[in-house]
């Protein structure tokens, strides 16, 4: 029974960016049997994608990879094998599911003929697409990737890769681009076809309670290096290394305290790597003392199966409890001035050469200075597009939109790199809002600095360019670009969805501060109900273009009157919430 | 597909009404007396004004264009003042010479591009190749024309850089030389057609391979870059089979509206490779025809490049939507 399905010793990558290599992955040891879920989690840039691509040996060639160690499968051995034998390994030992499905299929070649490369039979291929619970698999065989829906294909990809029958698949993230409400439901089928065909599991993920929905066990990753690993309900219930307790407690759920700011992890002031002999997490830990700085803390065991890499793991419950204490909203002062006035929105779109598609069905709604209001729904609830009406960004066919006050909004995105010009600093695209106020040179500089550190960036990186900055900073700098003249109105168009969850509570006491602060209007789309409930004021419920219930965040929640809210509900993952079924 | 081909067809008919009336603009503005050009410099003035009359210059303009019009669409594209021969006859007549240099030129061009684009985007990218496609493509037409025919032909010998066949007094009966060799079982003549087509084809062929080259090149670039790629290889196909059934399929799209783009404007190059080489296809017909001041004669042979032009791009499309079948006609 307890057969080995994977085996890695040792394992070290090198990979280099621009001509400079650095360390990726420096020492992973980890056993998985065959039909064991191990989950692994740690923030992005830990090094967990890395490992999924060394095990199928598809890391990119132009990174020049270096790899040493051992990586078995099944017994066959993937470091330094031949191309023919990988190649082998990749179609019947290891399958992997990916992050976001709707670019992994091909686009022009049928799902039936794209399923049959896995090496199956039609009549097989059709079976598969129904054992992953899609209707009518003979329609959808014939189709084209582009006809299904990302939860749609997701499956596809889930039944191409168990079609091959593997001892060993990665799901790396295999739900974050997926509705919330479809996630729970590829994660259960995923653990249910692993249990049914003995199939190791190496999921990878960001979240430690979705890990511990799916998984036996847990290893947490950072900067390359298990900094815990264990049973994955000893691990939520008592971490051991200070990491894996910031992450813990850094998450928020749908009981987190509204009252209060979240617990983050601290700033990012360990992204630069660090090598050698020191413990990686030196940089940010708050129990760190002399010796994290000179040696390396030996991955020890901490009693039954339970392995963790710190030196002082005995302070962490002390730190946990002291943890819980976090700093209060400021003070708000809603008045009854509105911000934004929505009346009797109407959009359609055209869905093809005659028909149109109504996206937004008149929908009324207010929002008051010092408010917000979380808009919720699902991809084409037409929740984008509200906002983007609010934003003056596109006209509705009928309604008013009004700002009372006059100025115009402004729109913090999702993709925050991509909402700032790549040629320009950061310090010249936000004194691109000071430039109508017409004040001295000197001021202009002074409000950008201050604007800087009220979003928490040092002010000396005015003179960086976006490239130089990582994703949670540049976040912040949208941020402070917006807020720098502070608008009646500040729109955010899930600006965390893409974010780990430290990275994201960062963003959440950073935006609930601002807009308590500025007294600042505010509407923040997401799929997060958790996210909503703690942000906002008032949730709105948006479902195919109706407001169907909006309301105080709590009572939405303990109550949902809706069903498709009770279906959102639910959908939040809690830790320890087990899917995996009897 | 049928109503595709339908809606195109009705289309084809709106752009030669447009490009007819254009023609016929032209020709009544152009300060060329037709039938001057006809009667010679020396005929009586008699002789020309009832030449006029024949010929319904006197007619009003909508008239013309009317009577213009119902020749066109039985065919006829008027009379050439050079040849004397309706122009439709010689269209037919060096059409089919032009026609055979144009696939060779897009067939080697296509080739070199894949070559090209294959080596850069999959084997390995080399500066080299790179510096080599810029350098080509910013040779002009008739420079590289010449140098072939300089190098390859004057000097080396290699290949013949003069008409189409090294025998007199051929005609077969599709008028391309490559197939009518075949057809009438003489491989001989096949053989010296396809060495007479290799250097004006090979010149006509630089700027294709350069444009669809590069554009392939960038768009394999980026195609082996997508996700599905990885799904490919994650599934443990071989390389070839990957590149062939994900990668080239995927990229193909924007190469072959360059094609499509790039055989439609060859006409310009047309005129000075068939002069160059002594090719005798419309191109040389119309260098013809412009240094007697035939204007009827261009301006039908422009009416047959223009439908040649919509055509090229209706098999573009059709083309396109082959590889992509997201495309739909």
């Amino acid at each position: 029974m307890c057969e080995e399905a994977l085996s890695i010793h040792g394992l070290h990558v090198r990979l280099s960016r621009d001509g400079r290599a650095s360390t990726v992955l420096d020492g992973i040891d980890l056993r998985l049997t065959a039909g064991e879920v191990v989950a692994l989690v740690g923030e992005s840039g830990s090094g967990k994608s890395t490992i999924g691509l060394a095990l199928q040996g598809l890391l990119p060639a132009e990174s020049l990879p270096e790899i040493n160690g051992s990586i078995r499968i099944s017994g066959q051995e993937v470091v330094g094998a031949k191309p023919a034998a990988l190649r082998q390994v990749r179609r019947s030992l290891i399958r992997s599911v990916p992050q976001d499905p709707m670019g992994a299929l091909n686009p022009t070649m049928t799902i039936g003929r794209q399923m049959q490369e896995s090496g199956i039979e039609r009549t097989e291929a059709l079976e598969w697409l129904e054992r992953v619970g899609l209707p009518d698999p003979q329609r959808i065989a014939a189709d084209l990737p582009h006809r299904l829906s990302g939860g749609q294909r997701q499956r596809v990809l889930i039944a191409m890769s168990m079609a091959a029958k593997p001892r060993v698949l990665i799901a790396d993230e295999p739900t974050t681009a997926l509705d919330v409400t479809v996630q729970a439901q590829i994660l259960k089928l995923l653990a249910d076809l692993a249990r049914e065909q003995d199939t190791a599991i190496l999921f990878i993920t960001h979240d430690l309670a979705v890990a511990s929905q799916l998984s036996d066990r847990v290893m947490v990753l950072f900067g390359g290096r298990i900094m815990e690993l264990g049973d994955t309900q000893s691990v939520v219930d008592a971490p051991a290394h200070p990491y894996a307790a910031g992450l813990l407690s850094a998450r928020f759920d749908l009981t987190s305290d509204r009252d209060r700011q979240l617990a983050t992890l601290s700033a990012e002031a360990g992204s630069e790597k660090l090598e050698g002999a020191q413990c990686n997490y030196a940089a940010r830990c708050p129990l760190a003392t002399s010796i994290c700085t000179q040696r390396r803390p030996d991955f020890a065991k901490r009693g039954e199966n339970r392995l963790v890499a710190c030196f002082n793991s005995d302070r962490v419950p002390e730190l946990l409890s002291s943890r819980r204490e976090t700093p209060a909203w400021p003070h708000a002062s809603p008045g009854e001035v509105d911000a934004l006035e929505l009346f009797a929105i109407r959009k359609s779109f055209a869905s093809g050469k005659r028909t149109r598609t109504e996206v937004l069905s008149g929908i009324n709604l207010k929002i008051r200075l010092g408010e917000c209001v979380a808009l919720v729904g699902e991809s084409g609830s037409g929740k984008s597009t509200l906002l983007r009406i609010a934003a003056g960004l596109v006209t509705p066919d009928e309604g008013d939109v009004s700002w009372p006050g006059g100025d115009l909004p402004q729109v913090v995105f999702q993709d925050a790199s991509a909402a700032l010009t790549p040629w320009l600093t950061i310090g010249e695209q936000i004194r691109d809002r000071l430039r109508p106020l017409r004040l001295p040179k000197a001021e202009q500089n002074a409000r950008i600095a201050e604007a800087l550190e009220l979003v928490g960036i040092d002010p000396a990186l005015s003179s960086a360019l976006p490239a130089e900055l990582s994703g949670g900073q540049c976040q912040r700098v949208t941020v402070a670009r917006a807020v720098v003249v502070p608008p009646r109105l500040l729109l955010c168009d899930e600006p965390i969805s893409a974010m780990d969850v430290s990275l994201a509570a960062q963003t959440l006491n950073l935006l609930g501060t601002l807009r308590r602060q500025m007294n600042m209007g505010m509407l923040f789309v997401t799929h997060d109900l958790a996210a909503a409930r703690l942000i906002a004021d008032r949730i709105a419920v948006l479902d195919k273009g109706n407001l169907v219930e909006i309301g105080e965040p709590d009572q939405i929640i303990s109550a949902p009157a809706h069903t498709y809210t009770k279906s959102l509900v639910s959908a939040v993952p809690r830790i320890g919430a087990s899917i995996k079924g009897a | 597909m049928a109503v595709y081909l339908l809606k195109r067809l009705l289309g084809l008919v709106v752009v030669l009404m447009v490009m007819s009336f254009i023609v016929f603009c032209l020709q009544s503005i152009i300060p060329a007396d037709p039938a001057r050009a006809m009667a010679g410099p020396s005929a009586p003035e008699e002789t020309i004004q009832k030449l006029r009359e024949d010929m319904g210059l006197n007619d009003p303009l909508l008239v013309q264009y009317g009577n213009f019009v119902m020749r066109l669409a039985e065919g006829d594209l008027g009379t050439s003042v050079r040849t004397r021969q309706p122009i439709a006859a010689d269209v037919l007549r060096y059409g089919p010479a032009s026609l055979e240099l144009i696939i060779a030129a897009m067939l080697l061009g296509s080739l070199l591009a894949f070559a090209f684009a294959f080596l850069q985007s999959i084997v390995r990218r080399s500066d080299g190749i790179r510096v080599l496609m810029l350098g080509l493509g910013s040779v002009p037409i008739f420079l590289s024309a010449l140098l072939l025919a300089y190098f390859l032909w004057f000097k080396l010998g290699w290949f013949p850089g003069n008409g189409r066949l090294d025998i007199r007094r051929f005609s077969g009966p599709t008028g391309f030389f490559v197939l009518d060799g075949l057809l009438l079982g003489r491989p001989d003549i096949s053989l010296s057609a396809l060495r007479h087509l290799a250097l004006p084809a090979l010149a006509l062929s630089v700027p294709i391979a350069v444009s669809v080259g590069r554009s392939l090149n960038s768009s394999l670039i980026d195609v082996m870059r997508q996700p599905y790629i990885r799904t490919a290889r994650g599934k443990g196909l071989s390389a070839s089979g990957i590149f062939l059934r994900h990668g080239l399929r995927n990229a193909a799209s924007a190469p072959l509206a360059m094609l499509g783009l790039q055989v439609g404007l060859l006409f310009g190059n047309l005129l000075i490779v068939e002069r160059v080489f002594a090719w005798p296809g419309l191109g040389l017909y119309t260098v013809q025809s412009f240094a007697t001041s035939d204007l009827p004669a261009v301006l039908g042979v422009a009416l047959v490049f223009g439908a040649f032009y919509i055509t090229v791009t209706m098999l573009v499309e059709i083309a396109q939507s082959l590889a992509d079948p997201r495309i739909a006609l």
